[in-house]
């Protein structure tokens, strides 16, 4: 489903040159639930932006259903982004004038669903994962736990071909990141859904099929489990 | 089309809700400054407006009628006067023809002497041709048949203390005083005063008036000449039809509508105006640019993160862009509504309280065509002030944006 063929990223500071990605090559696989695990600067945030087309490699390929994505254009790419990913932030990311319904129903409204349609499937979505009395809440008046799972509902209000997760519990509690991964292993489970994480949390391994583990902005080895 | 109308849909939504779920001390300054933009470009071209009209009006009403009839080119006065006034009080559009014939003369009231035209009028033919006789602040207007008797402007009347008075006067004429009047054909006379007028025109109150009759005395026998006729027009008349109805009746002598007689001075001096109009419009438009600027600039930059995080999860940026020119143009119009306000309230004071000018009290004059033209203006200016720093952020590359 993804396929990614010596990807590197290099930033710069100035004159200086910051390798971030080495040169990447590996697959994800359709209903995978991937882990990209590694210590701090280990380059797995910035292959996730890769991956997620919110930001450009120095060079390498990145394919997605075939599709060559650089290739595309920024409105094509932003098309994708819309139609075919679901994207989670650390910090929940939400707007903070909309209501957590209307957050959720935005990426539906943008594909041209109705609002009533949008609606509706982000009552699904919500009460699905438990948020149906903070409907009409503004995102300040949640928890960090709600807010990143409306964050969730967000994302695949779309039923996005490819979910990706840049470490979503690095700012919840234990009990908060539990609610939240498991919300992940049952759209996983249950739908089939895609899934691409970031995380640093050894205790998350438990829940991902496949865990790519990157160090120095290379793969340094990958888990496979049951 | 429909996938613009999806944009549209959602760019307002986002726009609308941030206005109604942001900062409200910064929507009601926005608007306030708006506002104050709006009516800071509608009030002076008013007043300078209220000005011009009440200059036209002042012509019309007290110096020229609609039209008027002068002598040919080197004659000194118009001859067979009442023939010629038989033929205009004919014209279809004509309400009222009315002789004025100037004599010069010296006016003397307690030692002072004041040079200046004496204007023999027809009392009751003037009465429906100019307002005068409305604008007496003592005594009474002229009589049909009254002799003896003289009617003055209260620039002629003065006061007792010179500083007080803004030209040469008489020095405090009051009405029954008597003043004596030396024409320049010999002829002396001393006349009751009648009464004062005031219209507050330069050009109307240093003007004094005997009677038709009092005039044929002074000249020793029946005069059909005149120096003028001013002419009333029916109300609703087209003035350049009647003008030329008066020529197509055969009229030799100079006819004027009030706009000729205003001429290509007045013309210049409207001009003058509209530049100064025109620059106060383009300074307001300015401020009103450079203030919504900001405004949307910090309003962006503040979002800059959001804007970040709208694009990676799929929201086009013309979305985000088109967010925030709502925002402004629903700002622009609230301002614009709030100014049409503060305009509207504007226009009853001084309706009331007119803004008192030594040539005459101005009331602003809001047209609806000014206040369009300046409404469009302004929206389509802070339409673009707040587009262009939108347009910026939302083209950022979205790492940056999202690095706030």
């Amino acid at each position: 489903m993804i396929r990614v063929e010596n990807l590197k990223k290099t930033y710069y500071l100035g004159v200086v040159e910051v390798p971030a990605l080495r040169g990447i090559t590996f697959e994800v696989k359709r209903g995978d639930f991937l882990g990209l695990m590694g210590p701090s600067g280990s380059g797995k945030s910035t292959l996730l932006h890769l991956l997620g087309l919110i930001d450009d490699p120095t060079s390498g390929t990145i394919h997605i259903g075939g599709v060559d994505m650089l290739n595309l254009d920024d409105d094509e790419r932003t098309d994708y982004r819309l139609n075919k990913m679901g994207y989670i932030f650390q910090e929940y990311a939400l707007v903070p004038e909309l209501t957590v319904i209307e957050n959720v129903a935005l990426t539906a409204m943008a594909r041209g669903i109705s609002d009533a349609e949008s609606r509706r499937a982000s009552m699904d979505i919500l009460s699905t994962i438990g948020l149906s009395a903070r409907l009409n809440h503004l995102p300040r008046e949640l928890s960090g736990g709600e807010q990143q799972r409306v964050a969730i509902a967000r994302s695949m209000v779309n039923r996005p071909l490819i979910l990706f997760a840049d470490e979503p519990c690095a700012n919840l509690d234990t009990d908060n990141s539990k609610i939240v991964l498991d919300q992940f292993h049952t759209i996983n489970e249950e739908l089939g859904q895609t899934i691409v994480m970031v995380s640093h949390e050894e205790w998350h391994k438990e829940y991902f099929h496949r865990i790519v583990y990157l160090k120095d902005g290379r793969i340094d080895r990958e888990e496979q489990h049951s | 089309m429909a996938d613009n109308l999806v944009k549209l849909h959602l760019s307002f939504f986002l726009g609308l809700r941030s206005l109604q779920r942001g900062n409200i001390g910064s929507l009601v300054m926005t608007v306030v400054i708006i506002a104050m933009v709006f009516t800071n470009m509608i009030f002076l071209p008013s007043v300078i407006t209220g000005a011009i009209k009440l200059f036209e009006q002042q012509t019309i009403e007290y110096q020229s009628g609609n039209i008027i009839i002068e002598p040919k080119k080197d004659a000194e006065y118009i001859d067979d006067l009442e023939n010629l006034l038989a033929r205009v009080n004919r014209v279809p559009g004509v309400l009222r023809g009315a002789p004025h014939y100037d004599i010069g003369g010296v006016m003397k009231f307690k030692g002072n002497r004041l040079p200046g035209s004496i204007i023999a009028i027809r009392p009751r033919d003037e009465t429906m041709v100019t307002g005068i006789f409305k604008k007496m602040v003592e005594g009474q207007y002229l009589g049909e048949g009254d002799t003896g008797v003289i009617v003055i402007g209260k620039l002629v009347a003065g006061h007792e203390d010179e500083s007080e008075d803004l030209m040469p006067s008489l020095g405090g004429v009051t009405t029954g005083d008597s003043i004596e009047v030396e024409y320049t054909n010999g002829v002396t006379r001393t006349y009751r005063v009648k009464g004062i007028f005031e219209t507050k025109s330069y050009m109307v109150d240093p003007l004094v008036f005997i009677t038709w009759d009092e005039m044929e005395s002074v000249r020793g026998g029946p005069v059909d000449q005149a120096t003028a006729v001013l002419i009333r027009t029916v109300q609703g008349e087209d003035v350049e039809e009647v003008k030329f109805s008066l020529i197509g009746m055969g009229i030799q002598e100079e006819i004027k509508t009030w706009h000729d007689l205003l001429g290509k001075a007045f013309a210049e001096v409207v001009q003058s105006y509209a530049i100064i109009n025109n620059i106060s419009t383009f300074v307001s438009l300015v401020i009103a640019i450079v203030v919504i600027f900001i405004v949307i600039m910090i309003k962006t930059i503040n979002n800059r993160r959001q804007i970040g995080i709208l694009k990676a999860i799929g929201i086009h940026r013309t979305i985000i862009t088109f967010s925030y020119v709502f925002q402004v143009t629903i700002l622009s119009l609230m301002g614009i509504l709030f100014g049409l306000l503060i305009l509207f309230a504007m226009n009853l004071y001084f309706s009331v309280y007119p803004i008192v000018f030594p040539d005459g009290d101005i009331r602003p004059v809001f047209t609806v065509a000014d206040l369009a033209a300046n409404a469009v203006l302004l929206f389509i200016a802070s339409t673009i002030a707040g587009f262009l720093p939108a347009w910026r952020i939302a083209r950022e590359d979205i790492m940056t944006a999202m690095k706030g």
